[in-house]
C-alpha cells in the first residue's frame, strides 16, 4: 500500500533566478501513511505554509516530487486536479472563503467541482455538515448571517464534503474562544476516528498539538528539523526553545517538579494525564 | 504572479528630485509632457529627451528600474511604430514589397513617436519613483485646493486616494489567499470559455467584496477613534515649502520650453511635407 502523502527532496524558491531568490523550503522529505494524524509546528515564517501548499499542488516545487497515493501530482493535468480532491486544504480563517447564498450551496461547492451526481452531492453535504457540527436548520440560511464559529464550521464542512483522503488544517482554531477551540479539537478528533482518513494539523498551540496528534514534524528555517512521536519531539525541549517554539506548559511543570527532586514522569503532554500522575503521587504520599 | 505588479513604485533616495516639492514636481512633469508634444522636430524632441535623461541620472534611481518601467508599454511602442512605418508615406522609398511600402517619412515618424513615448514614460515614472504616494496625493491636494471655492471637498478626495493606494497591496494579498482557498476546493479558474471563466470569478469576487467592506468599516471606525472629522482645521506634519532648488528646476523647464519653440521655428515640423 502506498503512503497517503510522500514528499521527496522538496525545495521551493520564491522568485528564482533573481537576486531576491529565497528558499522557503529546502530539501524536505516526509512520508505520511494512511490514517495517521500528524502535527506540523514551526515558528512564523519557518516555511510551514509553503510546505502545505505543495500537498495539493497550489505551489509547484522548484525541485523534488510530491506523491499523493503513489501518484506524482505534477505528472499530468488529471493528476494535479485529482490531488485537489484527494488532499483537502483548510486554510487559516477559512470562513473568509464563503460566498454562496445558502450554507448548503457553499458546502456543495467542492463536490460540485468534482462533477458528482446531485444525489451524491446532497448525501455528502449532509454527511459533512454532521461531521463539522453544522446544524441542519442552518443549511438554508445565508452563511453571512452566521456567527464566526458557525461560519468556520461551515467552511470546514465545505472541505470535508469533498471526502479527501488527507485533510490538512492550517491553524484551525486561530481566533476562537476557549470553548470554540475545545469544540473544534473534539471535532477534528471525531472526524479522524470516524472516517479513518489522514489528518495533518498545522498549529502554534503546543497544547492542541499534544492533545490531537500522534506524530509531530517540526519545521525550522525552511527545513524539517525534527520528525517523530509526540514524546520524542517534546523531550527535546531545549532545541524547541532555540527555534522559538515550546513544549506544552504541563510538560514544563513536570520537568520543574523533576528538577526539584520529585519522582514524576517526564512524558506528560496533556493536563488530564498530568493530573492523574499527580493524584497517584499524592496517594503514595509525597516523598523526595 | 499578481504580486509582481509594482504600484506606488517609490524608490527611496535623497537626490535633488527626491527633495523637490511634490507640487513643483507634479506641475513640472505635466509641463514637460506638454512641451514634449509641442516639439515638432528631432532637435526639439531631443532637447526634451536630453533634459529627461539628465533628470533620470540625477534621480539616483537605477537605470535598470527605469528600463523596467518601459517594459509594459513595449507592445504599444512596437504597435505604433509599425503603424507609423507602414501608413505614413512621403519622401524617398526605402522598400517596396507588394502592398508594404516603407518610406523615409514613415521611418522618421516611427522613430519620432518611439522617442516621444519613451520620454513620456520615463518622465512620469521619474515622478512616481521619486515621490511617495502619500507625498503625491498631498501635493495634488494642495494644487487642487483652489477648487474649495466651488465647494469640492478636495481634502476628502485626497484622503480617499491615499487610502486607495494604501490598500492595493493588501487587496492583492487577499485575492491570492481567496484564490488559493477556492482552488483547494477544486475551483477551476484556468479553463473554459469566456462565460464560464467569468462565472468562476464569483467565488473569488464575493468574499473579496465582503472582506473589503469589513476592512472599510474597521478603518472608518479606527479613523473616528482618532478624531478624524474631515479636512477642516487639520494641520500637517510635513509642511510643503518651495525652496531655491524648486525655482531652479522651474527655470530650467522654462528654458527648455523656450528652446523647443526656437528649434520648432528654425527647423520646422517633420510632419509637414
Amino acid at each position: 500500500m502506498s503512503p497517503a502523502l510522500e514528499i521527496k527532496n522538496l525545495t521551493h524558491c520564491y522568485q528564482p533566478g533573481t537576486p531576491m531568490e529565497v528558499a522557503a523550503i529546502k530539501d524536505a522529505n516526509i512520508t505520511i501513511e494512511k490514517g495517521e494524524i500528524v502535527g506540523i509546528i514551526g515558528h512564523t515564517g519557518s516555511g510551514k505554509s509553503t510546505l502545505i501548499s505543495h500537498f495539493n499542488g497550489l505551489l509547484k516545487p522548484t525541485k523534488g516530487t510530491v506523491l499523493v497515493d503513489g501518484t506524482d501530482i505534477w505528472s499530468s493535468k488529471e493528476a494535479l486536479r485529482n490531488s485537489r480532491f484527494k488532499v483537502g486544504l483548510c486554510f487559516q480563517y477559512p470562513e473568509y472563503q464563503l460566498f454562496e447564498d445558502t450554507v448548503f450551496k457553499d458546502i456543495a461547492f467542492g463536490p460540485k467541482n468534482m462533477k458528482l451526481p446531485s444525489d451524491e452531492i446532497k448525501r455528502r453535504v449532509l454527511e459533512a455538515s454532521k461531521l463539522a457540527g453544522v446544524k441542519p436548520e442552518m443549511l438554508e440560511k445565508s452563511p453571512f448571517d452566521l456567527s464566526g464559529g458557525e461560519k468556520r464550521r461551515v467552511a470546514i464542512a465545505g472541505i470535508m464534503a469533498m471526502e479527501p483522503e488527507v485533510l490538512v488544517f492550517d491553524e484551525p482554531s486561530a481566533g476562537l474562544d476557549p470553548k470554540g477551540r475545545r469544540d473544534l479539537n473534539n471535532l477534528i478528533k471525531a472526524y479522524h476516528k470516524k472516517t479513518g482518513s489522514t489528518v495533518i494539523i498545522v498549529s502554534h498551540s503546543m497544547e492542541d498539538i499534544a492533545k490531537l496528534v500522534d506524530r509531530i514534524i517540526v519545521v525550522n528555517k525552511a527545513a524539517i528539523a525534527m520528525d517523530g512521536t509526540v514524546s520524542e519531539v517534546f523531550s527535546r525541549s531545549e532545541e524547541l526553545k532555540s527555534m522559538g517554539l515550546n513544549v506544552p506548559e504541563i510538560t514544563e511543570v513536570f520537568a520543574r517538579l523533576k528538577a526539584m527532586g520529585y519522582d514524576v514522569p517526564l512524558d506528560v503532554y496533556t493536563v488530564e494525564y498530568g493530573a492523574d500522575r499527580l493524584r497517584e503521587l499524592l496517594g503514595k504520599g509525597v516523598g523526595k | 504572479m499578481i504580486k509582481d505588479i509594482t504600484f506606488g513604485q517609490y524608490y527611496p533616495g535623497k537626490s535633488l528630485l527626491h527633495r523637490m516639492d511634490p507640487r513643483m514636481k507634479l506641475v513640472l512633469t505635466f509641463f514637460l509632457i506638454v512641451v514634449l508634444f509641442v516639439s515638432k522636430n528631432f532637435f526639439a524632441l531631443c532637447l526634451v529627451s536630453l533634459i529627461t535623461l539628465i533628470a533620470s541620472l540625477l534621480s539616483s534611481v537605477p537605470q535598470k528600474m527605469m528600463l523596467k518601467s518601459i517594459k509594459p508599454v513595449l507592445i504599444i511602442l512596437l504597435f505604433t511604430a509599425a503603424l507609423n512605418i507602414f501608413y505614413t508615406k512621403g519622401g524617398a522609398t526605402y522598400l517596396e514589397w507588394g502592398k508594404l511600402v516603407i518610406t523615409e517619412k514613415g521611418v522618421n515618424t516611427a522613430i519620432f513617436t518611439i522617442i516621444r513615448i519613451v520620454t513620456l514614460v520615463v518622465l512620469s515614472s521619474l515622478l512616481t519613483y521619486t515621490t511617495t504616494p502619500t507625498m503625491l496625493t498631498d501635493g495634488l491636494e494642495r494644487l487642487l485646493s483652489p477648487l474649495k471655492i466651488l465647494h469640492i471637498k478636495v481634502d476628502t478626495l485626497a484622503m480617499m486616494m491615499t487610502l486607495a493606494l494604501r490598500f492595493i497591496p493588501t487587496l492583492i494579498e487577499e485575492i491570492e489567499r481567496i484564490m488559493n482557498a477556492q482552488k483547494a476546493r477544486g475551483a477551476d479558474l484556468e479553463t473554459g470559455n469566456l462565460i464560464e471563466r467569468a462565472k468562476a470569478l464569483i467565488p473569488i469576487f464575493v468574499p473579496l467584496m465582503v472582506s473589503s467592506f469589513r476592512r472599510a468599516y474597521e478603518l472608518a471606525f479606527a479613523m473616528t477613534c482618532r478624531c478624524y472629522t474631515g479636512g477642516d482645521g487639520r494641520t500637517r506634519m510635513k509642511q510643503m515649502k518651495l525652496s531655491l532648488r524648486d525655482f531652479i528646476c522651474l527655470f530650467v523647464c522654462l528654458a527648455v520650453l523656450a528652446g523647443v519653440i526656437l528649434l520648432n521655428i528654425k527647423f520646422g515640423s517633420i510632419f509637414e511635407v
